[in-house]
């Protein structure tokens, strides 16, 4: 049995069509994924992301839980501040990248589809045996999460709060009134362009806030966006996805996450990551652009000279560059930017060179048009 | 509404055929271009090349999957739709006319007898 959005039968009247990701089923796409995939970069797109997890850490000593399970150390992200992290293992591997809010004496923690029962735990336990005094609970099913995204998704969300929204910078969190209705905003997305994201509870009052945007949007030409264009807009930007970048197990060094290690505090899974650091020897995810016309896919060989150096976690056709791009983990040493590798895909080998991430630059659209 | 042209054989499969003498034009149904949106790669078989009735024909890529076409008939591949490398979409625009895929030189005209026509093919999908 299937979990649906509370706001499903909204996105059927809107003529989506269905995937199943996470256990959940959810909008593939309205339109197309192409279509709505150049929306979002190019005005404004609507995102329902309910599938996603809800957590809310409290107690006295809540800073300090989120210090020792993941890669940050909380006290740097002031009340109003919000921070991607990962949480570890104590070898060092990724449980989920995740994103908390601070927001007064509580956390809001968002973890992936799916990972609510196993971070939720993991917390708990970790608190318990480490004698923590916080209190993780799963708040999943109480909470809608919606994410506007795109050069005019200010504008539009503008329209329903009285909340500047230019005074919410980046990773900035509070709560506000949208569309009448209190929720939490964050300056904060999955696409690399600007945008808020709003967890919404209860999910009732969901609804109103989602057409009510898609009205303010109107005069944009805003659309409701589905879970493909999600993953290509992510992947154009080098973003992970649980499930591809981390399945099977790998440490932040791997997976183009150093930067988000703060390494002046205890965590768990220091130890290992310090280890690791030190033998280098760690396979690396690298971004991959196509040469040769061909579309790689997740789990295609990446081959130097005809030996084996990686596999493919993510690929798609860059519906901005109209080429094939991958994110894949390859041996260290070939990440050397312009180094040309081979992509198999479907026997067939597929010429690609290892670029800087992201494949799509910032300024995208100002040479390509409005 | 997806369209069904009543001039054309059709598969279980979603490939059309347009029969002209010995030749078989070959392509996916209006059905299928639906089902797969926006296609943003093909991958066209090499011209002469023999296939059998039910090989793989090409390959036809959409953002988020990978879908096969079969060879409706056998016989030799005489001609491929090389436009459709730089612009994948017509298939989507046009899957009937500029669409089209490959043109087989048939071997058998007997195959033609198992193909679907119109109103069979309506009833599958």
């Amino acid at each position: 049995m299937l979990k649906r959005s509370p706001l499903y039968e909204l996105h059927k009247k809107l003529g989506a069509t269905f995937t199943e990701f996470a256990g959940f089923e959810m909008p593939l796409y309205f339109s197309s994924i192409k279509d709505e995939h150049l929306t979002v970069r190019r005005t404004v797109g609507l995102f329902d992301v309910s599938h996603m997890s809800n957590i809310w850490v409290t107690g006295k000593e809540a800073e300090k839980l989120l210090t020792l399970t993941t890669i940050e150390d909380a006290s740097r992200i002031k009340d109003g501040m919000s921070q991607y992290t990962a949480i570890l293992r104590e070898d060092g591997t990724i449980i989920d990248d995740v994103i908390f809010l601070h927001l007064g004496d509580k956390y809001m923690v968002i973890p992936n589809a799916g990972m609510d029962e196993v971070v939720t735990k993991w917390f708990n336990e970790k608190a318990e045996e480490y004698n923590i005094d916080a209190k993780a609970t799963n708040v999943s099913k109480d909470f809608v999460i919606l994410a506007i995204q795109g050069p005019r998704s200010r504008d539009t969300l503008q329209k329903l709060t009285d909340v500047d929204l230019k005074t919410v910078g980046f990773f900035a969190c509070r709560y506000a009134k949208v569309a009448g209705e209190e929720c939490i905003l964050s300056h904060t997305g999955y696409t690399g362009e600007l945008g808020f994201e709003l967890q919404v509870t209860p999910t009732d009052i969901a609804e109103h806030i989602f057409t009510s945007i898609l009205e303010a949007g109107e005069e944009y030409g805003i659309k409701p966006i589905g879970l493909g264009a999600r993953d290509t807009l992510r992947l154009e930007k080098c973003f992970l996805l649980a499930g591809n970048e981390f399945e099977g197990g790998h440490t932040p060094l791997e997976a183009m996450l150093s930067w988000a290690i703060n390494w002046d505090h205890e965590f768990i899974g220091k130890e290992a990551l310090l280890k690791q650091k030190e033998k280098g020897d760690y396979p690396r995810l690298t971004c991959l652009e196509c040469i040769d016309r061909g579309i790689p896919r997740h789990g295609c060989e990446v081959q130097k000279d005809g030996k084996k150096i990686g596999v493919v976690s993510s690929g798609t056709m860059s519906p901005c560059l109209n080429k094939g791009i991958a994110m894949a983990y390859l041996d260290p040493g070939y990440q050397e930017e312009g180094l040309e590798v081979d992509i198999i895909i479907r026997g067939r080998s597929v010429k690609a060179k290892v670029v800087k991430p992201p494949f799509v630059k910032q300024d995208w659209l100002k040479t390509h048009g409005g | 509404m997806v369209e069904i042209r009543d001039d054309l054989k059709y598969t279980e499969t979603h490939e059309w055929v347009k029969v002209n003498d010995n030749i078989a034009v070959v392509g996916i149904t209006d059905h299928a271009q639906s089902e797969l949106t926006d296609i943003v790669y093909v991958e066209l078989p090499e011209e002469g090349k023999e296939v059998k009735k039910g090989d793989e024909l090409c390959v036809v890529e959409s953002v988020k999957s990978v879908s096969e076409v079969y060879a409706p008939v056998s016989g030799k591949i005489v001609k491929v739709n090389k436009a459709l490398e730089d612009t994948p979409e017509t298939i989507n625009k046009s899957p009937y006319d500029d669409g089209w895929l490959v043109e087989i030189e048939i071997k058998d005209k007997s195959e033609l007898e198992n193909l679907l026509d119109a109103e069979g093919y309506k009833k599958i999908i």
